[in-house]
């Protein structure tokens, strides 16, 4: 399978003429990659994914695919898989059916169809689903029937809407494993949009933070959790602790804060709530006038400290990221 | 819908107690009477010499005078017109008012589906005559630009009772259509377009066998209305139209011959059931048997 490289060049799209929805996107993805718009609700992250696609066409800027400019080509002849957050399967065919379509759109042969459709269900493992209808499958089964359907193709980019957003936890943990093999397996480009940072740190090649139609920050999950650039992307990744002291907001990641004995203690405070999470126990701390995020992971022997417990406060220095703003 | 049933019934179950009644009192003794009173060789209420008789079903089998079969088959043949019409307009006027994002437009144009509604099927009725007939609106227009020199037959004919009944029962097959397209994802369409169909193949492959239950629904409904209309054929069709519902209401105000406008009824109403069934199980198999009922 060929893959290619996407190219989002100032891409504004405004809903209504007032709703800015994408607000002059700049992006690259590379070929091969799987990439992640990460965001709130209303971000811009699946209009983005729309203009990709094709179903929704920038008011200004350019969208290229493998170095071509596509921004007035059609969606039909696009090229690409997309998996809808809802899966979207035809509720009226059977599961070969489903996956067939879009064989079937490219005047397939029957024999080469058949062979194809049973390869791309066997990607997914729902061999023997052939003949079922959608309705007849669990969520994570119907998750799997639009990914094969998507994947048959053979396209060069594989577009996901939220793909997992309507399973449950378990399931959706497995689907990440499975979506992440399956596109390192078949070396295709992978947008994938979320709202769920875990998801996107778990599975992301790179992840694109994305607030109010505009890219907060493009950069590994290593890089997005360890040095977000600015306060959203800080704040929005996982809890942050906040510390507005100095010229610039300074940003410290709970676990960098260390319980410790109050004599060898930065910050004295006090134990308001102790959250058990199992691997780990979130803490909030008072100390010197504000609040305190700490989690502390649970290796070796626990101390388990309760609310109201004197407990100390230390960090290093070098874990505190300085924000933009 | 819900397949959960309650054995006991519900404490408001008596609310239903008058439409029931209504039920009996206006359709199902109504109809009671129209079969017995078609076995009957006059009313045996006022005429004790009635006998049982199978007389006027013969009478109209073999149709010596022969306008009976020609009427069923007239009625039949604009009870189908009107609706392949009907169903052509109302489906594309569906299909937008459905997908429509405005709430305001698709407000008003739910009005102006809506609004013939509003007018008495007669006062409409009327107003198609003062259009079409040889000296109304289309017929003096044209005659006045030279473009004919004799008028149009528009009505009293065939044309006129169509174009009338299709005016009058396109709303029924609009307000059908909407809530079954409306309910059908347009991301459906949208994966369908992904996968390589253009716009209107991913309409042909998705969102119409999808609707098909809405079709069959409206059409039903459209061929029912029209088979058993009575004043716009009498009123449109003039002496070249007759069909069933003029014939029974001919028996009953002028022939004085209740038992046989009783069993004309009966026909009609036999031959509808046919049809429907057979539609019914037509569609049913195109559209795959599942998942749509």
């Amino acid at each position: 399978m060929t893959s290619a490289s996407i190219k989002l060049e100032s891409v504004t799209k405004s809903f209504d003429g007032k709703v800015v929805a994408v607000d002059g996107v700049t992006l690259e993805i590379k070929a091969g990659e799987f990439f992640s718009l990460l965001g709130p609700s209303g971000c811009g992250k699946t209009t983005s994914l729309r203009m990709i696609a094709g179903f929704e066409s920038p008011d200004s800027g350019r969208v290229h695919v493998g170095g071509q400019d596509i921004t007035d080509v059609p969606v039909h002849h696009r090229d690409m898989g997309m998996v809808f957050q809802s899966y979207a399967l035809f509720p009226h065919r059977t599961v070969a059916e489903n996956v067939a379509f879009g064989l079937r759109m490219r005047g397939v042969s029957r024999s080469e169809i058949d062979r194809r459709v049973a390869a791309a269900l066997a990607q997914v493992a729902l061999t023997g689903f052939e003949h079922r209808r959608p309705a007849q499958l669990s969520g994570g089964q119907q998750q799997r029937v639009a990914l094969a359907r998507a994947i048959v193709i053979e396209p060069r980019v594989l577009l996901c809407d939220e793909p997992l957003g309507a399973l449950d936890r378990k399931l959706r943990q497995q689907m990440q494993f499975e979506l992440k093999e399956l596109q390192q397996r078949l070396g295709v480009t992978l947008v994938f949009v979320t709202h769920d940072q875990e998801e996107a740190l778990a599975m992301s090649d790179r992840i694109a933070v994305m607030n109010r139609g505009k890219v907060e920050q493009v950069g590994s999950p290593t890089e997005i959790y360890e040095r977000p650039r600015t306060r959203f992307v800080a704040d929005f990744i996982g809890e942050i602790n906040l510390l507005d002291d100095g010229s610039k907001p300074r940003a410290l990641r709970p676990e960098k804060i260390r319980l410790v004995p109050t004599a060898q203690a930065r910050l004295a405070g006090t134990v308001e709530t102790a959250n058990f999470l199992g691997g780990a126990t979130l803490y909030r701390v008072s100390a010197g006038g504000r609040t305190y995020l700490a989690r502390e992971t649970h290796s070796g022997e626990r101390s388990p400290r309760a609310a109201g417990d004197a407990v100390g406060l230390a960090w290093n220095d070098t874990d505190i990221v300085t924000l933009e703003s | 819908m819900s397949s959960v049933a309650s054995h006991r019934p519900s404490p408001i179950a008596w609310l239903i107690a008058p439409a029931l009644l209504l039920f009996l009192l206006f359709f199902i003794l109504p109809f009671a009477v129209m079969v017995v009173m078609s076995f009957f060789s006059g009313n045996p209420i006022s005429n004790p010499n009635a006998v049982l008789t199978t007389r006027h079903y013969q009478r109209f089998i073999e149709d010596s005078a022969g306008i009976f079969h020609d009427a069923l088959w007239e009625t039949l043949r604009i009870g189908l017109v009107t609706t392949v019409v009907s169903l052509l307009i109302g489906y594309p006027l569906a299909h937008w008012m459905a997908r429509m994002q405005s709430r305001l437009g698709h407000a008003l144009a739910l009005m102006a589906v809506i609004a013939p509604l509003l007018t008495g099927i007669v006062v409409r009725t009327f107003a198609w005559m003062t259009i079409l007939q040889d000296k109304g609106v289309i017929n003096t227009t044209l005659i006045s630009w030279g473009l004919i020199s004799k008028p149009l037959p528009l009505m009293y004919n065939e044309f006129g009772t169509v174009v009338a009944l299709v005016h009058i029962y396109v709303p029924f097959m609009v307000l059908t259509l909407i809530g079954v397209i409306a309910r059908i994802d347009e991301r459906l369409e949208q994966a369908a377009r992904s996968l390589g169909a253009g716009r209107f193949r991913a309409f042909l492959e998705v969102t119409l066998p999808l609707s098909l239950p809405g079709i069959l629904a409206g059409s039903l409904l459209v061929f029912a209305l029209s088979i058993s209309a009575y004043v716009t054929p009498s009123l449109m069709g003039g002496t070249d139209v007759l069909t069933l519902p003029m014939l029974i209401a001919q028996q009953l105000g002028t022939s004085f011959n209740p038992s046989f406008a009783g069993a004309l009824g009966v026909i009609l109403l036999a031959v509808c059931l046919v049809i429907v069934i057979a539609y019914n199980a037509i569609l049913g198999r195109l559209s795959g048997e599942q998942g749509l009922a």
